[in-house]
């Protein structure tokens, strides 16, 4: 068991030095002087020429990365942002606990209401209630998310006042925000859980605890949920993983700060170490949650325990 | 699956008959024939935009403006004067254009990809994949400011950045379905006969990995539009004065407390067609298993 | 039994997300300010942006501030004079304190301003300043000189640029000074939060008039329709660049008042005059009048801001009150483009940002432009892209905004009209005019008065006939407060003061 999860931690080495190397060509690709956007317009063409041989852009490609690697690996320095010139991993820790609350908030309400609506609508498969449900599960991915946080916003905090229209500190901020981004996962959930269910449902076993006379919703819940939850813990680590690098669009409509809006603004002012540490960051972020993922698999079910060597 | 270890030709004949099965089932499925219905009335109404809208999508009237949904202006007029009926239609035309050639582009190159790494295997693959892997996990709106800072914006453009982040999802796909029949009996006879690796992709291992290219692909048209619809949020969409839905839901929500309908009418195409593709793609993916042929 | 725990789980969520917040018990010493953007740095010589002169110019002071009038005043300073063409003496004022206690001496101005002259991000404020002529005969007396005179120099120093910040603060902190900044303001920094807000609370130590309530919130929110709902729901007290729509319902919300003011920035259509065919003053001229830039700017932006008549904004010193905005004729401007020799008009571009109003703009000049037979295509780009393509000449029409960031005009016409300052230095026109340049660097150091005042109106009349711009409008910062809010006056920098800001 430790081996293995030493083993796919030691996976992460080319994992890492594939991220760095494309954000770097990436960024090098990309027309824009950090110098220029950090002192803006007025500023002096000679001034924003020194800033940039400060910031080292004047040296070749290759050496700024063997830099940057050898930093990373040495001293596990990912550099400072341009802009506040404060340490990358500060910039990024700063952004963690929203954007940590919102994924997580956002996950309880897509399973609150996925999970269940994939469930019913395997038991009734084909019925009108399983039509109406997983229309009703698409609905939240239909609608463009900074559209659909906005209709909340207009409603929930302007018309009937009910909830704040911003901020992420208390919990109440975070209800609609979390409806937002929740109701994205909501039919990848559900989809999930009805298949899942389908496929167990059908199983043997089943049928033989019913025709012991279990109660139907405890056959569900208790033995059929059980067994189809894996695919369903896998959706839900990629969707976890997939918001620990942040929403921008739900972050920019409830004025939350978090990874999203970091990246996109260090993005647009050019500031590659953020950039880079960023994705470096939400790389292995989704490594590291996959890697749970395929743990909770053995916890929920022993079987494939044995299978880590 | 049903047809592994078939000859090419009886492959071949088991595949129409297989597509007509496919269709049976999908059409039993009322949900997904609704999605269908959604589909066509929009391709429909994207092929004769120039016959059916009122106006000319860039017609201004500055005397005009935000004026409320009226027998003139079924859906009002924009900031601009211009009839937002008139903008949804023609909006159709770019948002199924964005979608469908986003999908269509990260389609080819995943595929290609995931063909390649899946047949050839070994070095090969191993390095393919780690690149597909390294590619998916950066974020898909840094790839596509990136992308459109470097190539400028413009339709094609916007395309490629909205259709980059989804080429892994096709390369492992294919890649999958590579390798589960690359070995088979067939293959080894096509390859006896003297079939070039060309030949083989295309005749025996393309039609294989349809079934979920189409599901997957189909799902991806929805997220490709609605991606669209982000970047135009962020300021990266579509040129003015072209009316893309994302474009005219992004460029109205500051008006949206006062003129509502500026937003409501592009945010329900956008909602329409997701729907439909979405339930389309559900549709399709239950008549194309296999496994739950039986299940009625 | 999993059943069970199910529902209990979701008891437990449930009763979690209705417990009433926290709400913060609003006895009124807090003022609570929403702002578009978070300040980048509040170190003064990291940057000169807006959004973190808004921070800085509470916690830190000026040895000079400008009055009501718009004159350059003592603030840190008891007195100063010009002692030559290029010598500058300060008498300070004795016993202010910095917010670590210490008090401010003539080192720690020697210390700030030689600081600034060698930062490249306020260089062109601060970068005129000789370093090594400083002079410090006192405690409290500082005397320096220009490397060449100046005569907008003074007025640069009311900026960021200028604030003096405490030398044994700086020197502690290092690196992370701009996380910990020091000064002599009325507010002291207690935290930031990155892109969510700022923190500061009064200084009691401050040597001038305490600030009426204990506590300043600076709040980022970027989208004006959630600042709108925030000062409607009384979240916060003060909310910046209200968007046309909210405006009109600010003025008519009677809790709300909204406060404005033209502020220096100039929103143009520039024309790259190194390109064919805007290297013929006809062309730029036809464009001219084929816009209706009155239309053009109502219809963006619905009765925010003042259309622009020339190069320097109303309240810039020596900005031409006479001047009217531009002619709108068709007639002439197909007779122009006929000169020309584009009968039938030509293709071309216009780039602008993502900003909406621009975009907006662009959209209408596309349809005007059609009258005159200019086929436009629009070119939304990305900043850092559009940047770097403008400072390589490969535009052909753009849309941008200027900013003089001082009350003195030198800086809303050198950089973007001298031709030295081609591309990359603000002159995105490639505009080069011998008789330009010879006013621009006659003007800026001439002594004030109607010399000086004649060469700036000449100059203005001259830019507005070589058309290297058109004009479309100076901004204006539409500020919307809660009605008790008094005290709040909006500035033309676009960043405000709000220590004295005070509720009734």
């Amino acid at each position: 068991m430790i081996k293995y999860v030493f083993r796919r931690v030691l996976l992460l080495i080319p994992v890492i030095l594939g991220v760095t190397f494309i954000v770097f060509t990436m960024l090098a690709l990309t027309p824009g002087d950090p110098a220029r956007l950090v002192l803006g317009e007025s500023a002096t063409d000679e001034a924003v020429a020194g800033l940039r041989s400060q910031m080292g852009l004047d040296r070749p490609f290759l050496t700024r990365y063997a830099d940057y690697l050898g930093d990373l690996v040495l001293r596990g320095d990912i550099g400072k942002s341009y802009v506040t010139k404060r340490p990358v991993a500060k910039e990024i820790l700063s952004c963690l606990p929203s954007t940590l609350k919102l994924a997580l908030s956002s996950m309880l309400v897509a399973m609150a209401i996925g999970i269940p609506i994939g469930i019913v609508s395997a038991v009734k498969q084909y019925s009108l209630f399983d039509s109406a449900t997983m229309v009703f599960a698409l609905v939240g991915i239909s609608m463009p998310v900074f559209w659909f946080g906005l209709l909340l916003i207009l409603l929930f905090a302007v018309r009937l006042r009910w909830l704040p229209a911003s901020g992420y500190s208390s919990l109440r901020q975070m209800i609609l925000p979390a409806i937002a981004l929740g109701a994205q996962s909501v039919s990848v959930l559900a989809r999930m859980t009805r298949s899942s269910m389908l496929e167990v449902v059908r199983q043997d076993y089943i049928a033989t605890i019913r025709a012991k006379g279990q109660r139907e919703l405890v056959v569900i819940l208790d033995h059929g949920l059980r067994n189809a939850l894996i695919p369903i813990i896998t959706v839900l680590g990629l969707q976890f993983g997939g918001l620990l690098g942040g929403a921008v669009l739900t972050e920019s409509i409830f004025s939350i700060p978090g990874v999203g809006r970091l990246l996109v603004d260090s993005i647009k002012m050019r500031d590659y170490p953020v950039v880079q540490g960023g994705v470096l960051f939400i790389a292995i972020a989704f490594s590291l949650v996959n890697l749970a993922v395929d743990l909770l698999y053995a916890y929920v079910d022993p079987r494939i325990k044995s299978q880590y060597k | 699956m049903n047809d592994a270890n078939a000859k090419p030709a009886a492959a071949r004949r088991g595949r129409k008959g297989r597509v007509l099965e496919v269709w049976r089932r999908l059409k039993r499925n009322r949900l997904a024939m609704a999605g269908l219905a959604i589909l066509a009335v929009l391709f429909l109404t994207a092929l004769l935009a120039d016959l059916v809208a009122p106006f000319p999508s860039d017609k201004q009237d500055l005397e005009n403006t935000f004026s409320f949904p009226s027998r003139a202006h079924l859906f009002g007029t924009d900031e601009f004067g211009r009839d937002i009926l008139s903008r949804v239609i023609h909006g159709s035309r770019i948002s199924l254009s964005v979608g469908f050639l986003a999908v269509g582009f990260s389609v080819v190159i995943g595929g290609a990809i995931g063909a390649v790494a899946g047949f050839y295997g070994k070095r090969i693959d191993n390095v393919l994949m780690r690149f597909m892997d390294v590619l998916m996990s950066i974020p898909q709106i840094l790839l596509a400011i990136s992308i459109v800072a470097a190539l400028g914006p413009g339709l094609w453009n916007l395309m490629i950045a909205v259709g980059i982040s989804s080429i892994p999802g096709y390369a492992r796909i294919v890649r999958a379905s590579v390798l589960s029949i690359k070995d088979r009996e067939y293959i080894e006879a096509a390859r006896a006969a003297g079939s070039g690796d060309a030949r083989i992709i295309f005749r025996h291992i393309v039609p294989n990995c349809l079934a979920p290219i189409i599901v997957q692909s189909t799902l991806g048209v929805a997220t490709a539009i609605l991606t669209a619809a982000g970047l135009s949020f962020i300021g990266l969409g579509i040129q003015p004065p072209t009316p893309e839905w994302g474009a005219m839901l992004s460029g109205g929500r500051g008006y949206i407390r006062d003129y509502w309908y500026m937003t409501l009418f592009p945010g329900l195409a956008i909602v329409f067609t997701i729907l439909g593709l979405n339930v389309l793609g559900d549709g399709l993916r239950d008549a194309l298993d296999p496994r739950l042929k039986s299940s009625r | 039994m999993r059943v069970r725990m199910l529902r209990a789980m979701a008891l437990a969520a449930a009763a979690l997300l209705f417990v009433p917040g926290a709400q913060a018990a609003k006895a009124k010493d807090v003022l609570s300010v929403a702002t578009a953007y978070d300040a980048r740095s509040l170190d003064p010589v990291a940057t000169n942006d807006v959004a973190s002169s808004n921070v800085m110019c509470e916690i830190y002071e000026n040895l000079v501030q400008l009055n009501d009038k718009g004159e350059v005043v003592p603030m840190l300073a008891e007195s100063f004079k010009q002692l030559d063409a290029t010598t500058y003496e300060f008498k300070l004022r004795k016993g202010i304190k910095f917010h670590n206690g210490e008090e401010m001496k003539a080192s720690d101005v020697k210390f700030s301003l030689v600081r600034a002259a060698k930062a490249p991000a306020v260089s062109h404020i601060a970068g005129d300043i000789d370093v090594d002529s400083f002079k410090t005969p006192d405690a409290y007396t500082v005397s320096f000189k220009l490397k060449n005179p100046a005569t907008g120099f003074l007025g640069g120093l009311v900026l960021s640029a200028g604030n003096i910040v405490s030398e044994k603060a700086v020197t502690a902190a290092g690196e992370s000074y701009a996380m910990n900044p020091v000064g002599t303001g009325p507010f002291k920094f207690v935290s930031w939060a990155k892109g969510n807000m700022i923190e500061l609370e009064r200084f009691e130590g401050y040597h001038g008039a305490k600030p009426k309530f204990r506590k300043m919130v600076l709040k980022v929110i970027p989208e004006p329709t959630n600042r709108m709902i925030e000062l409607e729901s009384g979240g916060v007290d003060i909310a910046y660049e209200l968007s046309a729509n909210d405006l009109k319902r600010a003025l008519s919300d009677p809790d709300l008042q909204v406060l404005r003011v033209i502020d220096n920035s100039t929103a143009y259509l520039g024309f790259n005059t190194q390109k064919k065919p805007f290297d013929d003053v006809r062309v730029r001229q036809a464009i001219s009048y084929a816009l209706n830039t009155k239309t053009i700017v109502e219809t963006a932006w619905r009765g925010i801001g003042k259309l622009a008549a020339g190069p320097i904004a109303p309240n810039v010193n020596y900005s031409d009150p006479s001047l009217k905005p531009h002619e709108y004729n068709v007639a002439k401007a197909k007779a122009l483009l006929a000169e020309a020799g584009f009968p039938s008009g030509f293709k071309t571009t216009i780039w602008t940002n993502e900003k909406k109003e621009r975009v907006d703009m662009a959209t209408i000049m596309q349809s005007q432009l059609k009258e005159v037979g200019i086929e436009v295509e629009i070119k939304v780009m990305e900043w850092g892209a559009y940047l770097t393509g403008m400072n390589a000449g490969e535009h052909n029409m753009y849309i941008v905004g200027w900013t003089c960031q001082s009350p003195d005009p030198d800086l809303a016409v050198y950089a973007p009209f001298h031709s030295s300052k081609k591309g990359a230095g603000g002159n995105y026109a490639f505009f080069s005019n011998p008789k330009v340049d010879e006013l621009i660097m006659k003007a800026r150091t001439m002594k004030d008065g109607p010399e000086r005042k004649k060469a700036y109106f000449d100059l203005q009349k001259l830019i507005i006939a070589e058309a290297p711009w058109v004009f479309l409008m100076n901004g204006e910062q539409v500020v919307g407060a809660r009605k008790g809010v008094r005290g709040f006056k909006p500035s033309v920098f676009g960043f405000h003061y709000k220590a004295n800001t005070y509720f009734e």
